[in-house]
């Protein structure tokens, strides 16, 4: 299950990813294995073909791996590095379906951003981290600015 | 808010078997949408356009550093493409763009929020392959009556 942190609530110890593109290329490509090609190919309709290769989805070209979606390798951010913590904000709704349904990772916005897919995810706020499981106590959570 | 497009009211371009053929109704043309529909290969081949059309100025994230916003308040007759614009598009530079007469965007992201955009503004992608070659247009968000 993710946990999903907003504005003012991300610990110290813990670092937030903005610009995920930058950390996916430099970072997170060197991390992948057998897992990344199901995201791949769900949020981007792309074949993922070696490490750093993909075929396009529009004409079956052989990419390098960094003209993924940034919202692909947000999702894939997230699932490779889970002590950090990711902003989502320039996600897609198909990659935020697959974001919320990851088995772990950290999540990021200023401003709710929620899969209408989603189950149950942790929320951590100054106070503790709690279970939240529906989608209208997850936005109303996020809206609270206290 | 709708203004008339300052600069021009269509863009094409070709980059090897990819076409992009835009239709340009509004001022401020919003692309968003699912991740993965190639906004982003649009934007590099739009980038390409550039080179050889001074009109045309691009940002993404490389540029997050730099000084793009002093550039477009300073500017006059351009067509600004922004993608990324959800990291790089504070709110002041959102109602700056929205009231801005003397330039144009097109803008990819996925929160239009101060832009001052009604719905029927908020454009996606569509892409259709023929002999090899995909092409590029925008289409609308809302449901067709």
């Amino acid at each position: 299950m993710i946990t999903v942190y907003k504005k003012g609530t991300v610990p110290k110890t813990m670092e937030l990813i903005t610009i995920n593109d930058i950390y996916f290329n430099q970072t997170t490509v060197l991390l992948l294995d057998n897992r990344a090609a199901d995201i791949i190919g769900r949020i981007d309709g792309s074949v993922m073909t070696g490490q750093f290769t993909i075929l396009s989805r529009f004409d079956g070209m052989a990419l390098n791996i960094d003209k993924l979606s940034t919202g692909c390798k947000t999702a894939l951010n997230i699932l490779y590095n889970p002590h950090k913590v990711f902003d989502i904000r320039e996600c897609g709704d198909n990659a935020l379906d697959l974001i919320y349904a990851l088995p772990e990772g950290n999540i990021y916005c200023d401003y709710p951003l929620i899969s209408f897919d989603m189950n149950a995810v942790y929320v951590s706020d100054k106070k503790s981290v709690r279970e939240i499981g529906s989608y209208e106590e997850l936005k109303e959570w996020w809206q609270d600015e206290d | 808010m709708k203004i008339e497009p300052v600069v021009c009211t269509e863009i094409k371009t070709q980059h090897t078997s990819f076409v992009v053929d835009f239709q340009l109704k509004n001022n401020i043309t919003f692309i968003a949408g699912d991740s993965g529909t190639g906004k982003s290969a649009v934007y590099s081949f739009l980038q390409e356009l550039a080179v050889e059309n001074k009109s045309i100025k691009c940002y993404n994230y490389l540029d997050i550093k730099k000084s793009y916003k002093n550039a477009i308040k300073l500017a006059k007759g351009k067509l600004f493409i922004i993608d990324n614009a959800d990291i790089l598009l504070d709110d002041a530079m959102r109602s700056y763009i929205s009231m801005d007469g003397q330039n144009q965007y097109i803008i990819i992201g996925r929160n239009p929020t101060g832009l001052l955009l009604a719905q029927d503004d908020i454009l996606e992608l569509a892409s259709e392959t023929l002999d090899g070659r995909t092409r590029f247009t925008l289409v609308g968000t809302l449901p067709a009556v």
